[in-house]
Parts: structure tokens; C-alpha cells; sequence
């Protein structure tokens, strides 16, 4: 999607030897820029909030309500670029996240406490994760198809445990969790779980063999294949992994809201999607930027905190999300196309 | 009185794009019922030069005149419109429909203004194709079901659809048979016949001697020569001009005595249903074995099934005396297998990635520990195993998209180096790789065998393999009809093995 | 001939029957019985709306939308408990569907087993009509659940909720409580904006608010009925608003995650007044510990007389305690604040 332009391949296989250097300095640039030009918007966005609202929005406990409202979304979102990295898609998550949410506040689970939350909520995303990873890497399932039906499914199961009611949780190591009194050095530890998945995700697709393998499978899945990369069982962890990450963000989510409720997650699959587009990963597979996702998300947070705080209404906020998400790829082809 | 304008003159074309000056002051002029044939390596500006006479890109810099009026075309539709056709080396069909909407699309003909007349546009379709030689082909059949040679007599159908003056045709032959290409030069004859112009373009330099006019040569965004006489311009001059260097194929010395020692890949009663059947070869280290034969054949089906990429029906690979798991390709790289397939860019390389993760793929395990890469490990081998190659340019950093054919070969060989590969499966090694770069790859596998690789070559230009293989087997429609040193066939005698099919003594 | 069923002595609470809007601040509809269920189940007053006595046995057909909601949910109970505390009535129920065409054919199998009584909540009111004109037109009288047909036509009986009413009322007792404090400031919290019902309850309330001149509303977001996003958007209204003297939230269930935020952000120095009847929020009022303090009804009681009124239809019966001797083309029920002063004589309905 936001490919530059290329020139025509008969120019661009042979670079006069001269000026090899400034062609993949340049890619390395508009790498860069890409970046660049998310924390570029990123700044406006914080201009524009601490002109409007200068009392409200640049105060540490807005800065802590950004975050904390952007954890749970951030951490779908990580998973959600590994998939789409290798050329995936994962439309479930948000349906996974409202059957793990559910699942795990249930009375019989509440009866085991934290750690039977904590488990449940992680175990139902993995177990989700493994169904989407088998059906689309051994059933040889289209990634879109078996995740919507994952989609219908996970939430058709969540109104039936829960049968429309909400759950509401009475673990106070739970509640407490959500609370101020928990934060550490004004951390509150939801961001803290967004900040450690942020790191490893950045640290897994970047720096190890798996990160490896989730590019070359997404760049050119039969070259992968030709080059000895075991294709299928790749895919299948890569969908583990967004259910795993779909686990843990439903249990941020118990914390935040205090309960479990089947309408949870609601348009998640959009939501992650748009921001690692956003952020720089390309739909089609082969380069993904956990970095580009995160600040993706933060950006989507940031302009609904902007317009919560100036009392626009939902109306307005959706119309300008629209144009926002637009201007913002944009920005980066211009930039992208000029360096 | 006054000559003729020509039909089309560019001058002066100048075109460039972020970093490179693809065009820099082209003239070219076609006359009209000639056949221009456009000469150059990868790079040299033929395509984009092309992709400006098709409305595709705007020159920066330029005229262009058509009949003696100065023109400017702005998207491909006035191109169309002038009656220029294009049809590019990639084809451009829609596979999901039938051969008829792809010849009609975008001018089908209607009925009050909206009506699709299909019965109409199929019959003027099978015209068209009666025309050219081709009234097999059904105008309802979709595109996806016809082969390769037949897809292109579809595009050709499409340009002649219009009416059209001028066909620029991008190497029309390179996935053709030697029948085939006897045809396009009859269509091309009769179109000529007609005032049409052609301007051909082709690596094979006897294909130009035969059906061409005359010839422009292109290098390094120029024009070097314009308008050559191209019956009569000696071959060595325009190689010459081509690459700046007196180079032709030049091919290394064979080891002066035949490898010896017991055959580390050995294939027995390998069989793939409708491909090929029952084969049984051996290849030593340090011997390079070549395969030859017509599209079709099954060459590349063959070396594809040895390296677990399709599942064989029958028989068995061994390597070290140990059968593979069939089907795996995992299983073959392991054993020490490595393949350079022939779609370099759609099977073998990350495009989007550096030289140093392209080489680094199929080894990560050994710069890893519990998957965490050491990537100053992994940069120091890549560049190590490139160098020996000697890879240009000499920095494993650049995206592998920017490289040169040959060089991008060079990167998929560097990742079986590294990989400590035993067996190399080439496929097509030379395919889109500069007649001038062509010689040095030649030498690295030629060096590789010495250092004791087992080599299995397979290409479609029989030279090629007559020229770098130890021994050849000589495939017809999946079967080895023949076996024989290099140095005992020559070319004559392998098309008339893979026409006939018995030895021609 | 319908049975005329007056003079019978107006004992009942069944003026929910009667209300509608238009009430003054703070009036609460004081039972003349009092209601001493002690069931855990979400009930409606047991007092039926026919004459009790068992009558000719009478099918009841009911469709309604997905039971996602737990308002929707308390819906469906209420119509099933009450269904079986008639022996003569037999209740038709159909798997709840949020597709329109799913409904539809589900409606058309139930006029087609020739139903007495038809009783509809339709996912969408308006693209329901036409299934509901079949029905009458076969003769089956409809009673038309809360989301309203396109035409009268298409049913006997409305019998729903009154979302304008509710804002008013949530209004005028936001509006009494602040009497007397000078630049009072007040926040809304509201439902789903995609939906007509929403834009009702905001007008209704700032309708009552007019009358308030000391009061102003100061700001107002949408959640969408879920917790998740009542917890976000409250979290963002108290960040944006450092100071207000009372909220209006319009859905319970979305007001757990209200609460959770308010909790969160550690805030108890206003009045917060709830919407739809939910039992943790009955509770809440009932303990007094926190910022709700009060709840507007959407009662789903609603569907316990529409089972009445389905009865009484199929028995052709009129209302006890009304002079008429048909059933009334349309009942708007009245929304009731709950507070601390009548909280127990609504405990049992709160729905999960």
C-alpha cells in the first residue's frame, strides 16, 4: 500500500556502479521516514490537544489514561503485524479477545482466583490461535476465511456463556490492578504489559530467526519454501502467537473494565489492522515495524482522547478518523516518493 | 519530391527516476513496413524507452513525432490511438476470461452503447487468430487454460484488434519453441507485408539477423548506434556495442581429467505422472551434468521433484546413499541439496530484502542461538560467501532489487555456499543475466565443481549446456533419449535428438 | 363479543399500564399493593392484567431480536415466567435473531402453526412491518414489543418503553437534587449514536433540563451499551471535565464500565443517575457507597404484559381496571426513577 514507486525494472537492475551507494541509502532513509513522519503526526496530534485543551491534555494522568486506554488494543496490534508481516490476516482477534474476557469471568473461573483468570484468559487466545494456525497452515484454509469464521464462532460461543449478561469480576487482585494505587513510579501496570510485548515483539521480529522467517514467508512464501523455511508450521505459530497476544489483552481488558461482557473487543480486527497499515506494514506481506504499529495505535488513541476532551461528538470523531487515517498514508507516500 | 516522413521519430528522449537516468537523449526512427529490431542488455533503457512509445511513461525531455507531426502521448490509450500496440514480455491478460474479452477488452463491441455483442467479438476473435496462424484456439476458452506460447498468440490478437500501424513486440520469442518462433516470424512477414512496423526487441542475435531491418543498439541509457543495416552488420560489432567489450559466449576450461569417485546425488526411476518418467542419473562431485530439451520436456519439472518441491509418483533420490524423504524439501536441504530455481525473483528471492538476509535464509541456525541472531555473524558470512563470488556491488547491505540479473544469480548461489551445499540444482542459470555477465557466471559454477560441488544444469539455450556440462542427457517429452560426454554432441545434433528422438548415428 | 371485565377494583400496580411522560420531577409511581416477590428471577408485578381466572387456552407466538444485551435477555425471562404462570397459555418462542430476514421467516412459520396471538419484538422495527401486516391480515392480532411497526396496521396492541421520557426523568430528578446550586454543571453519557432511541433520550433530558436555569450541561459522549466502551468513554469525560455535579448515564450495562472509571479515576464528588433497571445497579443504589445514586426504568417488564396483553386478546378480554372494553391500540410505560426511597419495590426486576 505504501510501496514507493519503483522504477522500471530494466533502470533499476543495473545501477551505474557509481552511485550504488545513494539507492539503498535511500531505502534505508525512507525507512526512516516512515517513522519520521507517524511521530511528525504523533506532534501535531499533541499540538493541536495542548492548544485546544492545555489544562486537560497535557497532565500526567491524561498521559496515563492514553496509554492505558491504548494497551489493550496495542497489544492485539503487535500480534496482528507478525500475521500480516507474513502475509496473513487475522480477523478474529477481537472476537477472540471477547471469548477469552468472557471465559475467564465466568463464576466457576472466578472461583480460582488471579491465576485462573490469568490462565483462562491466555489459554482460550492460544487455543483460538491453534485452531485459526492448523485450519490455514494444514487445512490450507484462505487466512481470511477460516479467521471469520474463527470471528463467528468465538462470538456466537461468548453469548452463549455468558448469555448476554455481564460478568462482573469480584477478585480484588484483579480490580486492584486498575486501580491508581497499583501504578509503579506513575506507571500504571497495564501499560507495563503493553511496554514488555511491545519490546519482545520488536526484539522477536527483528533480531531472531523467527522474525526471520515471518518476513521471508510474507516477501515470497514459495521462496521461503525453495530456501528450506518450514512454511506451514511458521504459519501456524504466527497464529498462535496472535491468539496469545489476543489472551493477554483480554486480560487487560477484565482489569480495565472490571468485568467480562461477549461484546467485548468489538471491531478490534479493524482497529489493529488500520494501525499497522498506518504504522508501515505492507498488507501484502514481507515488511512489518512493531515500532509503526505501536505508534499507529497511540495515534488512533490520542485523536479519540482529543476529541473526548473537546466534547466532539461520535459523529465528528468518526469522519475525521476517516480523513486522519487517509492524510496520514498520505503523508508518508509524499515523503516516501520525494526522498 | 520530399522523402517520405518516417513513420515515427523520437529524439532527444531523456527520462529519469529517483537515482538513475534511465534515458538520456535517445533518437530512434521507424520506418513504416520495416522490422526494427532494439538491442541491449538489462539496464540499457530498452523498456522504459518502449514503456515512452506506449503512453506508459512521460519523457522528460524529448520529441516525439508520428507521420511528421509532433505528438504527445499522454497515457497509453492515445498511444492506442495513434495506432501504436504494445505487447510486453510480461503478459497482460485477464486469466478469468475468456480469450475473446481479453482480445475486446476495453473496446468491446455493443450494442446501443452498453450491450456486450459477445458473438460478435468472439467471431472478429477468431479471426484474428485464423491470422495468425493459431484457429485452435477457441475464442471462448479462458485465458488461464491456454499455455504459455498460445497466451502470447492471445496478446498478439489483441494489439492486431485495433488498428494499428505500428507493434512494439518485448522479447516476443523467449517463451517459444522453435516451431513457434517460426510462426511469430511469418506473422511478423505478413504484417510488414501489410505497412505495419515492428519494433522487435530480443537477446538472440541471429533471430534479429534473421527477420530484421535494421537495428539500434542501446547502452547505458543511449543510443549507440542508430539504424544499423541488420543483415550486415557483423555479430562481434554489435556484441560490441552491446557491452562496450569484445566478449561472446566464453566458456571455462573442463578439468582435464573426468571427476572420478562415488556419485553423491543419484537418482533412480524417478517419475512424475504426465511430466517425465522413469529417470535414473548420477552426478559426481565435482561433475556437471547437464539436461537438454524443449519446453515441455520436463527439465524443470525434474529438478523441482529432486529437490522435494514436487512430490514424486515414483522412484527414488538419493544423496550419500540415502534416500530422501520425497517431498520434502527440507528433507533435500539437509542432505545438502540447494536449488537455483528459474523464476529467480517469484522462487528464490526476499525482493524487499538485503543481500545479506537473501544469502542468510536458508543458514540462520548457524548465527543464531535459541533463535536469537548474532547479525554481525551473519553480515561477515554473507559478505564472505558473496565475495567469493564476487558479487557486485561489494556490499551486502543493498536491497537484492537493485542488483543486476547476473548478481542476483550470484546471491541465490552465495546462500547455498554458505549453506555448505553439496548438490547444486541449476535451473535456467543465465536467464535474464547480461550476455556480458553471462561468461563470469559461467566460471563460478565451473570453479564451484572444482572445489568438489556436484552440479545437475538445466537451460533451454543448448549452447549453454553443451558449453558448461561435463556429460548431457537429452530429454524428449520427459524421457532421457540420449547420453553422451559434451565434448562428443554438438548443437546440431541435440535439436536433432530432441526433434527425433533416436540418435541421429 | 369481548367480555366486558369492569367494574373490577383498580388494586393493581398495573399503572404502568396508564403512564406516560410529562410528569413532574421526582414523582414516583407509589404501588397501592406492595410487591413482596421474593424471586431471584427478574419479575413483573404477579398481578395479571386479565381477569385471572383460566379462560380458553390460548398460543402465544413470540419473536424477538438476539438475546446479546442483558436487557434483551431479561426481555425473553420475563416473557417465559410469565407465559407459564397462566395454564392456559401456551408460549410459541423462537430462537432470538438479529437478521431481519431470519426474523421474518421465523414469524412466517409461526403464523402459518396458526398462532392465537402474535407478540413481536422486532430486530428492526421498520423492516418488520410487512410480516406484521401478514399476520393481521391472517387474522392473528400482533402486540408489537418496544421497536415500532411502520403502521399501525400492522398491530393490535403497542405496548414499549418511553426513551424521551426517560431523558426528561432522569432529567427533572438531576434537576431537583442541584435545586438551589448556582453554575451547577451536568455531563451526559449516552448510548449508541447510530440509534433514534439515543437522540430521543438526550432530547428528553435536555428538554428537562430547561427548566433548570442554574444547571448546565457541559458535555456529553457516547459509549455503545458495552462496558468496554463506557469504561473508555467515561475515563476521557473525567479527564476532560475536573469538575460536575451530577451525570446521566443511559444504559446500566454500559455504566459498569462507567463505574469501573469513575473508580479508577478515583472521583466520588458527584451524583451519577443510571438508565434501564439493571440489578447490579439496583444494588449499588440499595448500598448507597458510591456516585449512583438513582436509575431511570426501561422496564423489561415490558414483555411480561405483553404476554398479559396477548392473553387477554386471544381470550378477547378487556383490561381490569379500565373502563374500556378492548385492549388499547398503544401503551407507553412510564419511566420510573428508582432511588434509595423505592429501590426495594423494584429489586426484582433488575435484570443481570
Amino acid at each position: 500500500m505504501t510501496q514507493p514507486v519503483s522504477p522500471p525494472r530494466d533502470s533499476a537492475d543495473k545501477v551505474p556502479s557509481t552511485n550504488e551507494a545513494p539507492a539503498w541509502r535511500s531505502l534505508v532513509f525512507r525507512a526512516d521516514v516512515r517513522t519520521l513522519s507517524l511521530l511528525g503526526v504523533l506532534a501535531a496530534l499533541i499540538v493541536i490537544g495542548g492548544i485546544t485543551k492545555p489544562d486537560e491534555f497535557l497532565d500526567t494522568r491524561n498521559l496515563q489514561l492514553v496509554l492505558t486506554q491504548a494497551s489493550v488494543i496495542g497489544v492485539v496490534t503487535v500480534g496482528m503485524t507478525f500475521v500480516i508481516t507474513s502475509g496473513g490476516i487475522d480477523l478474529s482477534v477481537g472476537a477472540i479477545v471477547a471469548l477469552a474476557s468472557v471465559w475467564a469471568t465466568t463464576v466457576a473461573t472466578q472461583e480460582y482466583g488471579f491465576a485462573g483468570i490469568l490462565f483462562t484468559a491466555v489459554l482460550v487466545g492460544v487455543g483460538c490461535g491453534l485452531v485459526n494456525g492448523l485450519l490455514i497452515a494444514y487445512g490450507g484454509m484462505v487466512p481470511f476465511i477460516a479467521t471469520l469464521a474463527m470471528l463467528a464462532s468465538a462470538r456466537g460461543l461468548a453469548l452463549q456463556i455468558t448469555d448476554g449478561r455481564t460478568q462482573i469480576v469480584s477478585v480484588d487482585g484483579i480490580l486492584d490492578l486498575g486501580e491508581r494505587d497499583s501504578y509503579v513510579l506513575g506507571v500504571p501496570p497495564l501499560v507495563m504489559v503493553f511496554a514488555v510485548v511491545t519490546i519482545i515483539g520488536w526484539l522477536v521480529l527483528n533480531r531472531t530467526t523467527f522474525g526471520r522467517r515471518t518476513v521471508a514467508v510474507g516477501g515470497n512464501a514459495e521462496a521461503a519454501r525453495l530456501a528450506g523455511i518450514d512454511v506451514r508450521r511458521q504459519r501456524l505459530y504466527l497464529y498462535l502467537l496472535s491468539g496469545l497476544c489476543c489472551g493477554i489483552a483480554a486480560f487487560l481488558l477484565i482489569i480495565l473494565s472490571g468485568s467480562g461482557q461477549n461484546t467485548n473487543g468489538n471491531l478490534y480486527e479493524l482497529d489493529a489492522i488500520a494501525a499497522a497499515i498506518i504504522g508501515g506494514t505492507l498488507l501484502s506481506g514481507g515488511r512489518g515495524t512493531i515500532t509503526g504499529s505501536v505508534l499507529g495505535v497511540l495515534i488512533f488513541t490520542t485523536i479519540t482522547n482529543i476529541f473526548a476532551l473537546n466534547n466532539l461528538q461520535s459523529d465528528v470523531q468518526q469522519i475525521a478518523k476517516g480523513a486522519i487515517i487517509v492524510a496520514a498514508v498520505l503523508v508518508q507516500r509524499r515523503t516516501a516518493s520525494t526522498t | 519530391m520530399a522523402p517520405q516522413p518516417p513513420l515515427l521519430s523520437m529524439s532527444g528522449i531523456t527520462k529519469s527516476f529517483p537515482g538513475v537516468r534511465a534515458l538520456d537523449g535517445v533518437d530512434l526512427e521507424v520506418q513504416a513496413g520495416e522490422v526494427h529490431c532494439l538491442l541491449g542488455q538489462n539496464g540499457a533503457g530498452k523498456s522504459t524507452l518502449i514503456k515512452v512509445l506506449a503512453g506508459a511513461h512521460q519523457p522528460d525531455t524529448g520529441a516525439i513525432r508520428w507521420r511528421g507531426e509532433d505528438v504527445t502521448l499522454r497515457s497509453p490509450i492515445a498511444a492506442m490511438r495513434l495506432g501504436i500496440a504494445t505487447i510486453y514480455q510480461e503478459l497482460d491478460l485477464v486469466e478469468h476470461l475468456s480469450v475473446a474479452e481479453n482480445v475486446h477488452l476495453g473496446h468491446e463491441p455493443t450494442a446501443a452503447g452498453f450491450v456486450v455483442r459477445g458473438r460478435a467479438a468472439r467471431a472478429s476473435t477468431a479471426a484474428l487468430l485464423k491470422r495468425l496462424g493459431h484457429p485452435e484456439i477457441e475464442p471462448a476458452r479462458l485465458v488461464g487454460e491456454l499455455s504459455a506460447a498460445q497466451q502470447q498468440i492471445v496478446s498478439m490478437a489483441r494489439a492486431l484488434s485495433h488498428d494499428v500501424r505500428l507493434i512494439v513486440m518485448d522479447e516476443p520469442s523467449a517463451a517459444l519453441d522453435p516451431d513457434e518462433v517460426d510462426n511469430l516470424f511469418r506473422i511478423v512477414g505478413d504484417l510488414t507485408a501489410e505497412g505495419v512496423a515492428v519494433v522487435y526487441i530480443s537477446h538472440r542475435l541471429e533471430e534479429i539477423r534473421r527477420i530484421g531491418d535494421r537495428v539500434t543498439v542501446l547502452k547505458d541509457g543511449r543510443a549507440v548506434a542508430v539504424g544499423l543495416p541488420a543483415k550486415s552488420t557483423p555479430t562481434r560489432e554489435v556484441v560490441a556495442l552491446m557491452t562496450g567489450r569484445n566478449v561472446e559466449y566464453v566458456f571455462p576450461d573442463r578439468p582435464a581429467s573426468a571427476p572420478g569417485g562415488t556419485p553423491v546425488l543419484e537418482v533412480e526411476g524417478l517419475a512424475r505422472e504426465g511430466e517425465f518418467e522413469a529417470l535414473d542419473l548420477r552426478v559426481r562431485p565435482g561433475e556437471i551434468v547437464g539436461l537438454a530439451g524443449l519446453v515441455g520436456s520436463g527439465r524443470s519439472e525434474i529438478l523441482e521433484t529432486i529437490y522435494g518441491a514436487r512430490k514424486p509418483t515414483a522412484g527414488q533420490v538419493r544423496v550419500d546413499g540415502h534416500a530422501l524423504r520425497p517431498g520434502s524439501v527440507r528433507a533435500a536441504v539437509r542432505a545438502g541439496l540447494g536449488l537455483a530455481p528459474e523464476e529467480r525473483k517469484a522462487q528464490a528471492l526476499l525482493m524487499l530484502e538485503s543481500v545479506t538476509r537473501n544469502v542468510s535464509v536458508s543458514s540462520m541456525s548457524r548465527f543464531s542461538r535459541a533463535g536469537w541472531i548474532d547479525r554481525g555473524a551473519e553480515r561477515g558470512a554473507a559478505r564472505s560467501a558473496t565475495r567469493e563470488l564476487s558479487l557486485r556491488p561489494d556490499n551486502p547491505d543493498v536491497p537484492v532489487r537493485t542488483l543486476s540479473g547476473g548478481n542476483q544469480q550470484k546471491a541465490v548461489l552465495a546462500r547455498w555456499l554458505l549453506r555448505g551445499c553439496r548438490v547444486l540444482l541449476l535451473d535456467e542459470p543465465t536467464r535474464g543475466v547480461d550476455v556480458g555477465a553471462r561468461a563470469e557466471l559461467y566460471a563460478v559454477v565451473r570453479r564451484l565443481a572444482d572445489e568438489g560441488l556436484a552440479v545437475l544444469l538445466v537451460s533451454s539455450e543448448v549452447p549453454e549446456v553443451l558449453g558448461l556440462a561435463d556429460r548431457v542427457l537429452v530429454l524428449r517429452e520427459g524421457r532421457v533419449v540420449h547420453t553422451a560426454p559434451a565434448r562428443d554432441l554438438d548443437e546440431h545434433r541435440v535439436l536433432d535428438l530432441v526433434m527425433e528422438g533416436s540418435p541421429a548415428s | 363479543m369481548p367480555e366486558p371485565t369492569y367494574p373490577s377494583p383498580f388494586t393493581s400496580r398495573r399503572g404502568l399500564l396508564l403512564g406516560t411522560a410529562a410528569v413532574s420531577a421526582g414523582t414516583l409511581l407509589a404501588g397501592c399493593t406492595s410487591n413482596d416477590s421474593s424471586d431471584d428471577e427478574p419479575a413483573a408485578n404477579d398481578q395479571p392484567a386479565a381477569e385471572d381466572k383460566p379462560g380458553k387456552q390460548v398460543t402465544i407466538g413470540f419473536a424477538g431480536p438476539q438475546a446479546d444485551h442483558g436487557w434483551l435477555n431479561a426481555i425473553n425471562d420475563n416473557a417465559k415466567n410469565r407465559a407459564k404462570k397462566y395454564s392456559d397459555v401456551t408460549l410459541e418462542i423462537t430462537e432470538g435473531s438479529n437478521d431481519t430476514a431470519q426474523q421474518i421467516g421465523q414469524i412466517e412459520t409461526l403464523i402459518n402453526k396458526k398462532v392465537d396471538v402474535l407478540v413481536v419484538l422486532p430486530a428492526d422495527g421498520k423492516a418488520l412491518t410487512q410480516v406484521g401486516l401478514k399476520a393481521m391480515r391472517a387474522g392473528i392480532p400482533v402486540v408489537n414489543l418496544d421497536r415500532i411497526f411502520n403502521t399501525p396496521q400492522a398491530y393490535r396492541c403497542w405496548i414499549g418503553g418511553d426513551n424521551y421520557g426517560m431523558g426528561l426523568n432522569a432529567g427533572h430528578y438531576i434537576g431537583e437534587k442541584l435545586k438551589g446550586k448556582s453554575g451547577a454543571r451536568v455531563i451526559e453519557l449516552a448510548g449508541l449514536d447510530n440509534l433514534e432511541l439515543t437522540k430521543q433520550r438526550t432530547q428528553g433530558f435536555d428538554d428537562a433540563l430547561k427548566n433548570y436555569p442554574n444547571i448546565r450541561k457541559v458535555a456529553r459522549q457516547a459509549a455503545e451499551f458495552t462496558v468496554e466502551s463506557g469504561q473508555a468513554k467515561m475515563a476521557q469525560l473525567l479527564q476532560a471535565q475536573s469538575k460536575f455535579d451530577a451525570l446521566w448515564n443511559h444504559d446500566d450495562d454500559q455504566g459498569v464500565g462507567a463505574l469501573r472509571a469513575i473508580e479508577q479515576a478515583g472521583r466520588d464528588d458527584f451524583l451519577m443517575v443510571g438508565g434501564a433497571g439493571a440489578l447490579s445497579a439496583f444494588q449499588a443504589i440499595k448500598r448507597d457507597d458510591g456516585v449512583l445514586k438513582a436509575t431511570v426504568l426501561y422496564p423489561p417488564t415490558m414483555a411480561a404484559s405483553a404476554i398479559d396483553l396477548a392473553r387477554a386478546l386471544g381470550q378477547a378480554k378487556g383490561v381490569s381496571g379500565l373502563a374500556e372494553y378492548e385492549i388499547p391500540a398503544s401503551l407507553t410505560l412510564y419511566s420510573a426513577v428508582v432511588d434509595k426511597e423505592n429501590i426495594d419495590q423494584y429489586m426484582s426486576t433488575g435484570f443481570k
